[in-house]
C-alpha cells in the first residue's frame, strides 16, 4: 500500500519546462480572425446584424469588467449593474444637467465611478463568499433606489437624449449605425486590451493568487485588501464604460439598468464565457445576446426562460464555452 | 410623543415581518450553508397562494393556513430534486448554489407574471382584526398589532423548539457535525428537505400576513428580500438570535428614517450595514476569531 | 540579539488561556523545534508570531523590532516567513507560477499593473532558485493539482522560502508524508543555508531530532523546558506532561 515516491524519477519524466509556443500561435490566430471579422462585418452584413454586434460588444465590455472580479479575484458580485448604471447616469447628468460637453463628461464620470467603486469596494471586500454576494446586491439596490427617488435622475422615467460622440470633425455622424458600430468596436477593443494587459501583469497574478488561496497570498507578503479594492475599482470603471456605451446606444438611461436582473445578466455572461479567459466574457456576451434575441422571438415570458437558462448554466456549465471547447480539443488530441 | 409611539409600532410591525423572512433564510443557511437568494420568491408565492385561497373560500384564516403549504412543497422539492443532487455531485460550492437560486428568483418572478399578470391584488383583512384600537392617545390598526404578535410568537416558538426540544437538538448537532447526526441513525437529507421546506413556508407565511397591508404583485418579494439580506448580514449569517435583533435594528431604522429623515429613507439601512461592515464585519452575533 | 524573541506573551480566547506568560528566545541561525502534547498551544503560538492573531498581551520582537499584529503580510516582508500544516497552495496554477508570485511579493514589480511579469526576469530567476532548493526544478510547468503529496509538501516550504526570510517557521512540514518522502524532505531542509533561523513545530520526533539542535517543550501554554535532545528526553517534567504522572 505504501507509495514510495522519490522525487527524482517522477520529476524526470515530468518536464519540458520551456513554455509551449503552440499556445501563442493559436492565440495570435484567434485574435487576427476576430479583428478581421470586426473589420469586415459592416461590409457584409445587414443593419440588424450590426445592431446585434453593437449589443454584444457593449455586453462584452460589461462582462469583462465583471470578470476581473469574478473570474480573476474569485469574488462573485451580484451588484455590478450599479456601476453600469452609474456610467450612463454620469454622462446623462454631466451633459443634460451641468451642460458639460461629452468629452469632459466621460472622464469626469469615469473618475467619479472609480472613487465610488473604491469606497464601495473597501466596504464590500471586508466580506467574502456569499456575504460578499449579499452586500454587493444590497449596494446595487441602494443605487437603484436612489435613481428612482432622486430628482436629479428624473425617477423611473429616466433620462432621454444621452448624446453620442460628435464626430463632425471627421465628417462623420455617430447617429449612423456603421459609424456607431465603429466607435463601439474601437472602445470595446481598447477596453479589452487594457483589461487583458492588467490581468496579465504582476498585479493580475496577485489577483489569481487571492482567488486560489487568499491566506497564502497574505502569507506571501501581499496586502490582499488593497489588491481586492484595486480589482473592485478596475471592474467598476470598466462596467461604467459599458454603461456609457449602452446609454449612448439607446440615447437613454433609466433605473432598470441598475436592477438586480441586470447584475444577474452580467454574472450569467461571465459564467457562460468561462470564468478565467480574457475572450470568455465576449463569447459569453455573444451567446447571451443571441439567446435573448431568440427568446424574445418565441416568447414574451423573458424572465421565466431566462431564469431557467441561468439555472441550467450554473448547474451544468461551469467551465463555460471556452472551457468546454478546451476539454473537447483536449479529448480530440 | 404620540407620533413617535406610532412610528415605534410601525417599526416593530415591519421588523416582525422581516424577521419571518430572515428566520427562514437563517434556518436554511445555518443548517445547510445554502444562501437562498430566491427567498423573496417564496414570500411572493405564499402571498399569491393565500390570495387564491381567500378568494375561493372567503376566509383569511384558510389562506393563512393553506397559503404557506405551496412554498413548503416547492422549497422541499427544490432542495430534494435540485440542490441536494448538485451537492452530492460534489462540484457545486455554496456560492454556486447561491447563484442557482439567483436564477430561480428570475424564473419565479417570470412564472408569477405568466399566471397572474402584473396586476395588484389584495387579501381583505378579517373582520375580527379590522378596525382600530385606542391606546396611549393613538388609534392603531388591530391588524398591525396582530402582525407584531405573530412575529413575537414565531420568534418565541422557534427559540423554544431549537433550544428545548429533541428536534432542535438534532438541528444544532447537524450544524456542528453532520457525520455525527448521520451516525445517530438520522437521515440528515430528510432533515434538510424538511427544514428547507419550513424556511420557505415561513417566508410564504410572511407573504400571507403581509398581503392585507401590502399589495400582492409579482415583484413584491424583491424589495423586502433585499432588506432581509441586510438583516442577516447585520445579525450574522446563520444566527437566529442575530436575525431577530438584526430585524429589529433594520426595521426600526427604516421606519424612523422614513418618518423623521425622509431624504435619508433610502440610505438609512445601508448606512447601518456599512457601519456594521466597518466595525463588526462578522455581524452582531456572528462567530468571532475567524482567521482570514 | 535574538532573531526571534517572545516576551510575556498571553493569549486568551474568552476565559480560556491558551498561551500563558510565554517567553522564548531563538538566536540567529539556530534550528529550534517547538513540541508539546495536543492543546499545548503550538499552533496558537505560531499564529501569534506570524501576525494572524493578535496577542492578549505581551511582545514579539523580530531582530529587535516589535511586531505589528493583524498584518501577516508585513510580518512576511519583515523577514519571517511560514509554511502551513495543511497545504496552502495556488492549486490550479503551475509550480513556477506559485513560486514566481511568492518571489514577486518581495520585489518592486508587485506594484506593476501594466507590464508583463515576463519583463521582470529577476523574479523568475529567484523562483527557479527556490525551486532548485526544494528539488522542484524538474516539474516547474506542472500545476499543483498534478503533483504528488510529497512534492506539494516540498512546494509548501519552497513558497515560504521565496520571501527570502531570515526566520523560517514550519508548521509540521512532514505531516502526512510517507517515510521516503519524509527522508527526502529532511535532507532538503538540512541543506538550507546555515544562517537561516528555523523554528519547527512537529509531532514526529524523528523529524525533530533530524533537523533541530534545540527543543522547546510547551505544555498548557507555558514553556516546560528548553534544551538539547538528551536534556529533554531525561527531563521528568516533560515525561510527565506527555505520559501522565505515574510514569515520572
Amino acid at each position: 500500500m505504501t507509495r514510495h515516491v522519490t522525487i527524482e524519477p517522477v520529476a524526470e519524466q515530468a518536464c519540458d519546462s520551456e513554455p509551449a509556443r503552440g499556445m501563442d500561435v493559436q492565440r495570435v490566430l484567434v485574435l487576427a480572425t476576430c479583428a478581421l471579422a470586426l473589420l469586415l462585418l459592416p461590409f457584409i452584413s445587414s443593419e440588424y446584424v450590426l445592431t446585434l454586434a453593437v449589443e454584444v460588444m457593449i455586453a462584452g465590455v460589461f462582462a469583462s469588467g465583471l470578470n476581473v472580479l469574478i473570474g480573476y479575484t474569485g469574488l462573485a458580485s451580484a451588484g455590478h449593474a450599479m456601476f453600469f448604471g452609474l456610467g450612463g447616469y454620469g454622462i446623462g447628468i454631466g451633459t443634460a444637467i451641468y451642460g458639460w460637453p461629452l468629452w469632459a463628461s466621460v472622464p469626469v464620470t469615469l473618475v467619479c465611478v472609480a472613487a465610488i467603486s473604491a469606497v464601495v469596494g473597501a466596504i464590500c471586500t471586508r466580506t467574502r463568499g456569499v456575504e460578499f454576494l449579499l452586500i454587493t446586491l444590497a449596494f446595487c439596490q441602494m443605487f437603484y433606489g436612489a435613481a428612482v427617488k432622486l430628482r436629479l435622475t428624473n425617477g423611473t422615467d429616466g433620462m432621454a437624449g444621452i448624446p453620442r460622440p460628435d464626430l463632425s470633425w471627421l465628417g462623420l455622424s455617430a447617429d449612423g449605425s456603421i459609424v456607431f458600430y465603429g466607435y463601439v468596436a474601437l472602445v470595446a477593443v481598447a477596453a479589452l486590451l487594457l483589461v487583458a494587459r492588467i490581468v496579465h501583469s504582476p498585479f493580475g497574478s496577485v489577483l489569481i493568487a487571492i482567488r486560489e488561496n487568499e491566506r497564502r497570498a497574505m502569507a506571501m507578503g501581499y496586502a490582499v485588501g488593497a489588491y481586492k479594492i484595486g480589482a473592485f475599482t478596475l471592474s467598476g470603471v470598466v462596467c461604467a464604460l459599458a454603461g456609457i456605451l449602452q446609454a449612448q446606444y439607446t440615447y437613454f438611461i433609466n433605473p432598470d439598468s441598475m436592477s438586480w436582473q441586470s447584475s444577474g445578466e452580467g454574472i450569467l455572461m461571465v459564467i457562460i464565457g468561462g470564468a478565467d479567459a480574457v475572450m470568455g466574457p465576449f463569447i459569453g456576451a455573444a451567446v447571451f445576446v443571441l439567446v435573448k434575441q431568440g427568446l424574445s422571438l418565441i416568447t414574451g415570458e423573458y424572465n421565466l426562460f431566462f431564469g431557467i437558462f441561468f439555472m441550467l448554466v450554473v448547474a451544468f456549465f461551469r467551465g463555460g464555452v471556452v472551457g468546454a471547447f478546451r476539454t473537447l480539443i483536449g479529448k480530440w488530441r | 410623543m404620540q407620533m413617535f409611539f406610532l412610528q415605534f409600532l410601525n417599526g416593530l410591525q415591519l421588523s416582525m415581518l422581516i424577521f419571518l423572512l430572515a428566520a427562514g433564510l437563517t434556518l436554511i443557511f445555518g443548517l445547510m450553508d445554502i444562501l437562498n437568494l430566491a427567498h423573496g420568491a417564496f414570500f411572493t408565492m405564499g402571498a399569491y397562494a393565500g390570495w387564491l385561497v381567500s378568494r375561493m373560500t372567503g376566509s383569511y384564516w384558510a389562506a393563512l393556513l393553506i397559503g404557506p403549504l405551496v412554498p413548503f412543497a416547492l422549497g422541499a422539492l427544490l432542495q430534494s430534486a435540485v440542490l441536494q443532487p448538485l451537492v452530492k455531485r460534489g462540484r457545486s460550492t455554496h456560492l454556486d448554489l447561491a447563484l442557482l437560486t439567483f436564477g430561480l428568483l428570475f424564473a419565479t418572478a417570470g412564472t408569477v407574471e405568466y399566471f397572474f399578470g402584473s396586476s395588484f391584488y389584495s387579501i381583505p383583512t378579517p373582520a375580527i382584526l379590522s378596525g382600530r384600537i385606542a391606546m396611549l392617545g393613538i388609534d392603531y390598526p388591530v391588524y398591525r398589532l396582530f402582525v407584531i404578535g405573530v412575529g413575537l410568537g414565531v420568534a418565541l416558538l422557534l427559540s423554544l423548539v431549537i433550544d428545548r426540544t429533541l428536534i432542535g437538538a438534532t438541528l444544532r448537532a447537524g450544524v456542528d457535525n453532520r457525520e455525527m447526526v448521520t451516525a445517530l441513525g438520522i437521515n440528515i437529507n430528510v432533515v434538510f428537505v424538511i427544514v428547507f421546506g419550513c424556511g420557505a413556508a415561513l417566508a410564504g407565511f410572511a407573504g400571507v400576513i403581509a398581503a392585507p397591508i401590502m399589495s400582492v404583485y409579482s415583484q413584491m418579494g424583491i424589495g423586502i428580500v433585499v432588506t432581509t439580506f441586510v438583516v442577516v448580514v447585520v445579525g450574522g449569517l446563520g444566527n437566529l438570535k442575530g436575525s431577530f435583533y438584526g430585524a429589529l435594528f433594520v426595521g426600526m431604522t427604516d421606519t424612523m428614517a422614513q418618518a423623521y429623515l425622509p431624504e435619508a429613507e433610502l440610505f438609512a439601512i445601508y448606512v447601518l450595514l456599512v457601519g456594521m461592515m466597518i466595525f463588526r464585519p462578522q455581524g452582531l452575533f456572528g462567530s468571532t476569531g475567524r482567521v482570514a | 540579539m535574538s532573531a526571534l524573541e517572545v516576551r510575556n506573551l498571553r493569549k486568551a480566547f474568552g476565559g480560556l488561556e491558551v498561551i500563558a506568560n510565554l517567553n522564548l528566545s531563538v538566536p540567529a541561525g539556530q534550528r529550534r523545534a517547538v513540541i508539546g502534547p495536543n492543546g499545548a498551544g503550538k499552533t496558537t503560538l505560531f499564529n501569534l508570531i506570524t501576525g494572524w492573531q493578535p496577542p492578549t498581551s505581551g511582545e514579539i520582537l523580530l531582530h529587535g523590532v516589535p511586531l505589528r499584529s493583524g498584518r501577516p503580510d508585513l510580518v512576511t516582508r519583515g523577514g519571517l516567513s511560514r509554511s502551513f500544516q495543511k497545504n496552502m497552495l495556488l492549486d490550479s496554477v503551475t509550480v513556477l507560477e506559485n513560486l514566481r508570485v511568492a518571489c514577486q511579493a518581495a520585489d518592486r514589480s508587485r506594484h506593476s499593473f501594466l507590464r508583463s511579469p515576463a519583463s521582470f526576469p529577476d523574479v523568475r530567476r529567484k523562483a527557479r532558485r527556490a525551486a532548485e532548493k526544494m528539488h522542484l526544478d524538474n516539474c516547474l510547468d506542472r500545476t499543483v493539482n498534478e503533483l504528488s503529496y510529497g512534492q506539494k509538501r516540498q512546494l509548501e516550504v519552497a513558497v515560504a522560502l521565496c520571501a527570502e526570510p531570515k526566520i523560517l517557521l514550519m508548521d509540521e512540514p512532514a505531516a502526512g508524508t510517507s517515510p521516503a518522502e519524509r527522508t527526502n524532505l529532511i535532507r532538503l531542509i538540512n541543506e538550507l543555508p546555515a544562517d537561516l533561523t528555523i523554528v519547527l513545530v512537529e509531532h514526529d520526533m524523528d523529524v525533530v531530532f533530524a533537523i533541530c539542535d534545540v527543543v522547546t517543550v510547551l505544555s498548557y501554554g507555558k514553556v516546560l523546558a528548553t534544551g538539547s535532545k538528551d536534556e529533554i528526553q531525561g527531563n521528568p517534567e516533560v515525561i510527565e506532561a506527555y505520559l501522565g504522572k505515574q510514569h515520572a
